[in-house]
């Protein structure tokens, strides 16, 4: 156990294609959930030593400089003298220089901004209130205060392709050191689905992801989803990936200790009375394998077959259809690793459901 | 028992006028229903006639009554409504002697209520009209008389008014019911028992409902099955009041039950005419006319481990439906299942159904065909009834199909919609009656192929839900046939072929591709899908290669939702039919019933 996430479930704005756990920020709301979420982590937390910090949501910046300084009050309760990477997530237009330098001075190390796209009509479609120029402008400043680890969000499928280049030109001059690309999804409960918008068909979709992976061809394309410079894994989604275990707090946040994965509920009325875990899933040995896979395959060198001997006592060339999907070049043995041959990544599901 | 106090009668009625529920009052009032045993429908006692408020097994009720201090015996035999039961309407009929017809108030006479008379009038049954729902405030009673008058030649005075739900005018329907249906009639002092049904309970072996017309029958008593010899010793006899309650003896006039441990199927025949071993009776009773299954279908268990339940299910769901026939058939897309016959649609679907519900066997079921009789070049002649064992076409020299006479009960307002509808069908327009101003009765003869595909669905719409519809198959005609066989990536997927309309087969083709290609999920390849006849191709759809299938995102908050995504991806792809390496879900079989394309 060496990693945190946090869960800050306020939103300025509630963008129209998020199915996250959110509300508009209010600030006695926010208040009255900071100590919730004090009391929950005092009751909860063991004191390991504490690797890897991630503070998601909603929009953490959303809440005030005050909220800010009270959230890394709470934060001090864990053991940190080993914190490799400590993660906050934010908005353009929730971010201030007094936030940004807040953040850096409280060991903020990573900023992981949701910019989506530099086009200002669609950033308009998606209710995002920042412009190009304000992402760029916020973008500076980061830099100016000494932040160098800076991840940027972009999505796509919601634009045509050539403003899908126009975003990848702007993304590869402002030179971050990651960068996680994700197709527009349309879930239930959006503006979008209700609003009745239809997600684009999966040629496009590959076209754009093939596209995607050239222009970032400078960087390590680690995970379906994450590309990053070299030595910027993300620490902590890497525990998530390696199925290792962590600690969720805060509404809806999930965990995975000891031999379970657990749900908090979504219902902030339950969360304030304490009510914090709404459903636990016991892990078997069997079910955790599979997890394992599930999550392992999502790298780009997959599995390691010597930890997952180690840990499980089985050799993964033997287990269930590996050793066929193999011999069908849809999986790809080497020394160390099993990993999902490049081909066969966008469509790795079809390869999970003969394994898991 | 004196035979003259007993009275054996049925409720006919259209689908929805109030049959279960006049049924449960006369229940009531002839004081059988404790409150404990009271359920809504208490003859529809399948779950599945419950939850679609439609009877599909018949069932027999005693009930005693007392009529100024006389106690009487009633024999409540219930019937089905729909059209596709009318074979069951029959049996039923055939072991009374009246029949309460039940008129909705607010609908009149629609299709079945005319074909629920002609049954009664073949069995010559004394009938008792009654029209229901007379509370109801949009009831029109005297319109409803009026053509209750015009078309059976009631008289106004026989006509009943009552309603089921509030039980006005029940006390004088249980009267009439006395003074006007005769008692049962001894011909002969020789035993002489229908069997009118049967049901199959794994404790006591067949259980048969029987109505003894002559003679009676004892506990102990060795019985003969009439039609094959087959010899039991009775064990129970009872009536059901509706709990079942044993008895001693049933004597003539009575309707009721007994088991004799029968456990081979083969040995009862619904129809038959039980007798004693000893002191035959010369003659069995009339039976029923056999019924021929007219529309067929394969069915097929999804997991070929289920084949031999299957057969088991059929074989026990024969035993009371003798109308469903079956044989074994292989399938090269669906493996081992059984070609099946069933009078019309409502009863492919309630077998189907009843297999899944009550036998837990999940099932794929092909698109449904009629009976063609194909003449062959040498003279000789076929039935056909799957698509794939159609000849070739050389050595055909021609194929006729069934037809049907249609009732169209609808108001005159939707009269020109009914006949673009038919038209679609390939129908010909026959004619058309006025049952009063508004609503007309219109005919047509139409071939029974169209009507299996969406006829009933189409007719609905067309009409807002007003339209009621019956037919009578009235024999073969001779038309322009193919067979269109469908290919899948380069294969013929049999159980996608169908028999049709050679002018047809070109729109039927093009529609059957494309939706199949909306239903068909992408696979790693790319999949051509072509309607055919012979080697010529009518229509291609292809269905690209899949580009992505894939989790995006995936983190802390996601993994255990993510998982359970794939654990239903798994499940779902367990449930398609592989063919030609092609993954075909259930579904497809089906869409080739749909004529419109899908939105």
């Amino acid at each position: 156990m060496k990693s945190v996430y946090i869960h800050i479930p306020f939103c300025n704005d509630i963008c129209t294609y998020c199915d996250f756990c959110k509300m508009y920020y209010n600030c006695d709301l926010a208040n009255k959930y900071l100590i919730s979420l004090n009391n929950e982590i005092a009751s909860n937390y063991k004191g390991e030593l504490i690797e890897t910090l991630y503070i998601g949501g909603g929009t953490p910046s959303s809440l005030s400089i005050m909220q800010l300084k009270k959230l890394f009050t709470i934060i001090n309760i864990f053991n940190l003298s080993q914190l490799k990477e400590f993660t906050f997530e934010c908005n353009v237009d929730s971010l201030d220089y007094d936030k940004l330098k807040l953040l850096y001075d409280n060991g903020v190390n990573r900023l992981s901004v949701g910019i989506q796209t530099f086009n200002n009509d669609i950033l308009k479609v998606l209710n995002r209130k920042h412009t190009k120029n304000d992402i760029i402008n916020i973008y500076n400043i980061a830099r100016s205060i000494g932040f160098n680890n800076i991840n940027l969000d972009l999505i796509y499928g919601i634009q045509d392709i050539e403003v899908l280049n126009d975003d990848l030109n702007n993304l590869i001059k402002l030179n971050p050191e990651h960068i996680s690309c994700y197709s527009l999804c349309i879930n239930p409960n959006t503006k979008m689905y209700i609003d009745n918008k239809k997600q684009i068909n999966e040629d496009l979709d590959y076209k754009m992801y093939s596209i995607i992976k050239k222009r970032l061809k400078e960087y390590n394309h680690y995970e379906i989803s994450n590309y990053c410079k070299k030595g910027y894994e993300s620490k902590h989604n890497l525990v998530y990936w390696n199925n290792e275990r962590y600690y969720g707090f805060g509404l809806s946040a999930c965990g995975y200790i000891n031999n379970y994965r657990y749900d908090n509920t979504k219902n902030m009325n339950e969360y304030n009375k304490g009510n914090y875990i709404r459903e636990k899933y016991i892990i078997s040995n069997e079910e955790n394998i599979k997890y394992e896979i599930m999550l392992n395959l999502r790298k780009k060198y997959g599995i390691n077959k010597r930890e997952f001997y180690d840990k499980h006592n089985i050799n993964i060339i033997n287990y269930n259809n590996i050793s066929n999907l193999i011999n069908e070049n849809k999986l790809i043995e080497n020394e160390n690793n099993v990993y999902i041959s490049e081909r066969w990544k966008y469509k790795m599901n079809s390869i999970l459901i003969k394994i898991i | 028992m004196n035979i003259n106090n007993i009275r054996n009668f049925s409720i006919i009625a259209h689908i929805d006028h109030g049959k279960s529920t006049l049924a449960d009052r006369i229940l009531e009032y002839a004081g059988n229903i404790s409150e404990r045993d009271k359920k809504d429908q208490i003859l529809d006692s399948m779950d599945l006639e419950r939850e679609r408020g439609i009877t599909i097994k018949l069932n027999a009720v005693q009930l005693k009554y007392n009529y100024n201090n006389e106690e009487y015996i009633f024999h409540l035999i219930d019937t089905p409504g729909h059209v596709d039961f009318s074979y069951e309407v029959s049996r039923s009929l055939a072991a009374c002697e009246g029949a309460i017809l039940v008129v909705d108030a607010t609908q009149g006479i629609e299709a079945q209520t005319l074909a629920n008379v002609r049954l009664a009038l073949d069995n010559n049954l004394v009938i008792i009209p009654v029209i229901n729902k007379i509370d109801l405030p949009n009831s029109d009673v005297n319109s409803v008389k009026r053509e209750l008058i015009d078309t059976f030649g009631f008289n106004d005075e026989e006509i009943l008014l009552v309603s089921a739900k509030t039980g006005q005018g029940i006390d004088k329907l249980l009267e009439e019911i006395i003074i006007k249906i005769p008692s049962p009639k001894i011909t002969d002092d020789r035993l002489q028992a229908l069997i009118f049904d049967s049901i199959y309970d794994s404790y006591k072996g067949i259980i048969l409902l029987i109505r003894v017309v002559n003679g009676n029958i004892k506990i102990g008593d060795t019985i003969k099955m009439m039609a094959n010899n087959s010899t039991y010793e009775v064990i129970e006899l009872g009536v059901y009041t509706p709990i079942s309650k044993s008895k001693d003896v049933l004597t003539s006039g009575e309707v009721g039950y007994l088991c004799a441990q029968i456990k081979k199927i083969d040995d009862i025949v619904v129809g038959d005419t039980i007798t004693h071993n000893k002191l035959s009776a010369v003659e069995p009773l009339i039976g029923y006319k056999k019924m021929k299954p007219m529309v067929f279908c394969g069915l097929y268990p999804i997991d070929s481990k289920d084949f031999e339940d299957l057969r088991e299910a059929l074989e026990k769901l024969k035993l009371n439906d003798s109308a469903l026939s079956y044989e074994p058939e292989t399938s090269k897309a669906l493996g081992f299942g059984f070609r099946c016959g069933f009078l019309g649609l409502l009863h492919m679907d309630i077998i189907e159904e009843r297999i899944e519900r009550e036998f837990n066997i999940n099932l794929i079921a092909t698109s449904p065909s009629v009976i063609y009789d194909v003449y062959l070049t040498d003279g000789s002649n076929i039935n056909v009834e799957n698509p794939t064992k159609l000849p070739d076409r050389q050595m055909i020299s021609r194929i006729e199909e069934p037809y049907i006479y249609t009732n169209i009960f609808v108001p005159s307002d939707f009269i020109g919609s009914v006949m673009e509808l038919c038209q679609n069908k390939r129908g010909n327009y026959i004619s058309m009656d006025y049952i009063d101003d508004k609503r007309v009765n219109i005919h047509y003869e139409i071939p029974l192929s169209e009507i299996v595909y969406d006829f009933f669905d189409k007719l609905k719409s067309y009409t807002k839900g007003y339209a009621s519809f019956d037919y009578d198959i009235i024999g073969y005609k001779a038309n322009d046939l193919v067979k269109m066989d469908i290919l899948i990536n380069g294969e013929s997927v049999d159980a996608l072929s169908i028999i049709v309309h050679k002018d047809f087969a070109y729109k039927r083709g093009k529609i059957i591709v494309e939706n199949l290609k909306e239903i068909i999920p992408r696979q790693l390849f790319e999949v051509p899908i072509q309607a055919v006849i012979g080697s010529k191709v009518l229509a291609r759809a292809d269905i690209k290669a899949m580009r992505k299938d894939v989790i995006a995102k995936c983190y802390g908050g996601d993994i255990t939702r993510k998982r359970k995504l794939l654990e239903k991806q798994k499940e779902g792809k367990k449930r398609m039919k592989t063919v030609g390496s092609v993954e075909i879900p259930q579904e497809a079989f089906l869409s080739i019933l749909s004529m419109d394309e899908r939105k």
